[in-house]
């Protein structure tokens, strides 16, 4: 075979790095979508203002108790209300433990809560100033 | 004589000038990836919206005095309600009446605990226009207020004060 030559070798193997950069952006085509889609659900499903809520109302709550607006079987009652309306309303367990002003020694009230939707947990301990 | 050396790089040539393409479109794409769940970005516009209403009506002037939203529910104000919810989602700049009305509707209930019967209740706040027939797409807002005052099932008329949820399902049509 006179006058063949191996000039070409170098241009087959261009043709496989082309295909295979077609490959590969076509993966990157395919996972964006995902990509976007995780980031989207994940901001959907972060309970902001169900927790902005609760938090504030437990806020509430115990300092009415701990200024001494209200009596203990009071704060128990305003407690059971946000607990059962959390759960057949919000779908979400919330819970929370204060812990009393004691004068002298700290004048601060302290609420350990909890709150929880099946997805997103969270938890704060909250101090008074 | 034809010569057919150039095939391989015409076929080069043309792969490239495609690849270049797409990748020029992936770059301009990029920053719009629009996926199903977009959709619901006017749903949590509207969401905020709500909570933003509701939560200023539950802010009081000063330590001492009660909100507008806890003086609503103690004296199951609905009228008092309409006015001010509306007026606070369809705020905008401009004159009120060139901007009224925004096409918002609502359907705001108060959810209790009924301590006797230990189930949770709901009594009718207020809505606009009209009430939920069920072809709309509303979103739920909420707000806790602590009202002083007895509600339904709760033994007797001391025992107050109590929380309780204000459910608000807004929508647009």
């Amino acid at each position: 075979m006179a006058g063949l030559n191996e000039d070409a070798q170098w241009i087959v193997l261009m043709g496989f790095l082309v295909s295979f950069g077609l490959f590969f952006l076509g993966m990157l085509l395919n996972q964006s979508v995902i990509v976007g889609q995780t980031t989207a659900e994940g901001v959907l499903d972060f309970p902001k203002n169900d927790i902005r809520d609760v938090n504030d109302v437990i806020i509430r709550s115990v300092m009415l108790k701990s200024t001494g607006n209200i009596t203990q079987g009071q704060y128990q009652t305003l407690h059971d209300d946000i607990t059962i309306i959390s759960l057949s309303r919000k779908k979400a367990v919330v819970d929370f433990t204060p812990t009393w002003p004691n004068p002298p020694l700290d004048n601060h009230t302290y609420i350990q809560y909890h709150y929880n939707n099946g997805v997103t947990e969270y938890n704060e301990y909250w101090t008074s100033s | 004589m034809v010569d057919e050396r150039g095939q391989l790089y015409t076929i080069e040539g043309i792969s490239a000038a495609l690849i270049m393409l797409v990748s020029a479109y992936l770059v301009v794409n990029a920053t719009s990836v629009y996926t199903p769940g977009d959709t619901h970005i006017s749903d949590m516009q509207l969401e905020q919206l709500g909570t933003d209403a509701l939560r200023m009506m539950n802010t009081p002037v000063n330590a001492t005095a009660n909100s507008t939203l806890q003086d609503i529910l103690y004296y199951n104000n609905g009228s008092a309600f309409n006015t001010t919810f509306l007026n606070y989602v369809n705020n905008m700049t401009g004159s009120k009446i060139d901007n009224y009305p925004q096409g918002l509707h609502y359907n705001a209930t108060v959810t209790y605990y009924d301590i006797a019967n230990k189930t949770t209740g709901s009594l009718p706040l207020a809505y606009y226009k009209y009430n939920l027939t069920g072809g709309e797409h509303p979103v739920r807002v909420t707000e806790w207020v602590i009202v002083n005052k007895a509600f339904p099932g709760g033994g007797g008329t001391s025992v107050k004060p109590r929380a309780v949820l204000v459910e608000v399902l807004l929508w647009r049509d």
